[in-house]
């Protein structure tokens, strides 16, 4: 039993260990070139000079602001364009009228990318936070609208006919049959949108802004401080595996039952 | 959901008296497009009744379930529930049970249990767990169904119907999907409980021996229309291989087999001229007087029920299924 039990530990850190590996590696070798004079600190700072540049930022306070700023802006795009996707989702998938007279519609405006939309944004709002926030609530408003209304269209007509039958209507069929149904599509809607509010957000940051992750990179590039740079895009790729990790756990929470059945 | 009869709490171990609903159907007809599934149908059930429905896939019997459970409108005729037509078909006190558990995934399984019963959360919770105890799954009350087995689901499934106090209970080949031993089980467990509660039932099955098992009638319905009813006064509870159940069964299933049974319309008589054996399926040719005709049979049935070659057959078909086309070719 021992035997076996070392032989599974060492097994669980091989397979823990072992993703780590190939850029663990990189990494080493990235900082012995940089040092070794073959690669210039205009192209690729080393990853120490990063590090510190990190934390110089972090001491000075400055570090946090931004990345404050673009999470507040993430945020209020995401919860702005999130929420009015979701309400109209859930309108035009559960009333055959509103998807009649508005899914054409938004169907059409879904065709436009986001990003396309930035010279009319600016125009419109100027280049406050406005703008940027209007940009990533579109992109995520068609994300999660979609998936809010398959997800309601998608419930099992079973389940809403013994729901029926069982004397359930109006609110109460709604909240435990068709949200239910739904709500693992409408959280893969989540998941992707909170990839794309990221995309959005990069975009918006770097063409104009005072403050945000954006606008430091942007700077730092004018002063070629490219340690700087390669900060604020780790910092995107961490903010995004966060708001990924974000969405697993709500899929965690919300869909245990769906766990459960895995398991057998 | 507000209403007083489902407030009240499930009366737990309380015979109800004359608890039954009398069923009345009267030239019930239902028809899905231009097509007649059921076809002036004439039934009563007198209160506490356990009716026992077979007939061949297609015949109608699931679609008259559907209607007495008022999840399909009917075309024209009655259904009277005690005297009185239900409320746009739908009766609370009538509960239907799938032939899918049709389970809540997320919903635990005390809660699918509690499904439609309104009242204090304490109070639903009790009642629920009474019945899950009487089902025999107490145990498993904070499972999510995903977990149980197909014959647990089918017990949760019945809970959930009890717990309205169904006067009327309709069950739609509720145990077609398990396997042999579940099945006794169950059909042990829904004649208790039916004796227990004296609701009356009407159980859909395509297995003649289980009607026979559970039914004090058994009712053949063929092409929309009842054409056999036969009390079963047989003494509870009832064994497969007893001599009057397989007696029972052989005359209902003689009925279903036999050839009036089938549509009069669209018969050709014919002689075999070609067997071709195969698996699952075999292929069996009749020369009629106007060419050809080629029969697609399961084996299965042919090894029970051998034919040979140049005996007289009658061939028939369903008339939806006669494909039309204009015959260009003749002079």
């Amino acid at each position: 039993m021992s035997i076996v039990s070392v032989r599974d530990l060492t097994q669980r850190f091989k397979e823990n260990i072992q993703p780590w590996i190939v850029p663990m590696a990189i990494l080493v070798f990235w900082q012995a070139s940089s040092r070794l004079g073959w690669l210039s600190s205009r192209i690729l700072p080393e990853p120490l000079a990063v590090v510190k540049a990190g934390i110089n930022l972090a001491l000075s306070g400055e570090l946090f602001r931004h990345i404050w700023i673009s999470s507040l802006r993430a945020s209020g795009g995401f919860f702005a364009g999130g929420g009015l996707g979701l309400l109209l989702g859930l309108l035009t998938g559960s009333f055959r009228r509103m998807e009649i007279v508005l899914d054409t519609s938004l169907q059409m405006i879904r065709n436009i990318p986001p990003l396309a939309l930035i010279p009319l944004a600016i125009l419109w709002f100027g280049i406050d936070e406005t703008a940027k926030i209007f940009l990533i609530s579109l992109g995520v408003f068609f994300v999660i609208y979609i998936n809010t209304f398959h997800g309601i269209r998608s419930v099992d007509p079973a389940l809403l006919e013994m729901g029926k039958s069982y004397g359930l209507k109006g609110w109460a069929l709604y909240r435990e049959i068709i949200l239910p149904g739904a709500l693992s599509s409408i959280l893969v809607g989540v998941r992707y949108a909170f990839g794309f509010m990221w995309v959005i957000l990069i975009v918006a940051e770097t063409i104009s802004a005072q403050e945000g992750i954006g606008y430091m990179t942007m700077n730092a590039r004018e002063f070629l401080q490219t340690d700087v740079v390669l900060l604020g895009i780790i910092l995107y790729a961490i903010l995004g595996k966060l708001a990924d990790m974000l969405a697993r756990a709500l899929e965690r929470h919300w869909l245990k039952w769906n766990a459960a059945c895995e398991t057998t | 959901m507000g209403d007083g009869a489902m407030e009240k709490p499930f009366p737990r171990g309380k015979r109800l008296e004359g608890a039954g609903i009398r069923v009345r159907i009267d030239g019930l007809v239902k028809r899905f497009g231009g097509r007649e599934v059921l076809r002036g149908l004439n039934l009563e059930i007198p209160p506490g009744e356990f009716v026992s429905i077979v007939g061949r896939s297609g015949c109608g019997k699931s679609t008259l379930l559907r209607l007495l459970a008022g999840l399909e409108d009917i075309s024209s005729g009655t259904v009277d529930f005690d005297g009185s037509p239900p409320k746009n078909g739908y009766r609370e006190d009538a509960r239907i049970m799938f032939q899918d558990s049709r389970l809540l995934p997320w919903r635990t399984i005390v809660e699918n249990t509690a499904i439609g019963l309104a009242g204090k959360k304490e109070n639903v919770r009790a009642c629920a767990l009474d019945v899950l105890k009487q089902v025999g799954l107490a145990d498993r009350a904070d499972d999510w169904p995903g977990r149980l087995s197909g014959g647990q689901r089918q017990r949760v499934a019945l809970a959930r119907a009890l717990i309205h106090r169904p006067r009327l209970l309709l069950l739609d080949e509720p145990l077609g999907a398990l396997d042999a031993l579940t099945r006794l089980e169950m059909q042990r467990l829904i004649e208790n409980i039916w004796k227990r509660y004296e609701f009356t039932a009407v159980l859909v099955t395509h297995d003649v021996a289980e009607a026979v098992i559970l039914g004090d009638r058994i009712v053949l319905i063929e092409d929309g229309l009842i054409t056999f009813d036969e009390k079963v006064a047989l003494p509870r509870p009832r064994e497969y291989g007893q001599s009057e159940v397989a007696a029972i069964g052989r005359r209902a299933l003689d009925r279903i087999m036999s050839v009036n049974s089938l549509n009069v319309r669209n018969q050709v008589k014919g002689k075999i001229v070609d067997i071709q054996l195969g698996q699952p399926l075999s292929e069996v040719v009749i020369e009629a007087a106007g060419g050809f005709i080629a029969a697609t049979v399961s084996s299965r049935s042919l090894s029970e029920q051998p034919l040979e070659l140049e005996t007289e057959v009658l061939a028939f078909f369903k008339s939806n299924e006669v494909i039309l086309a204009v015959n260009s070719g003749s002079e």
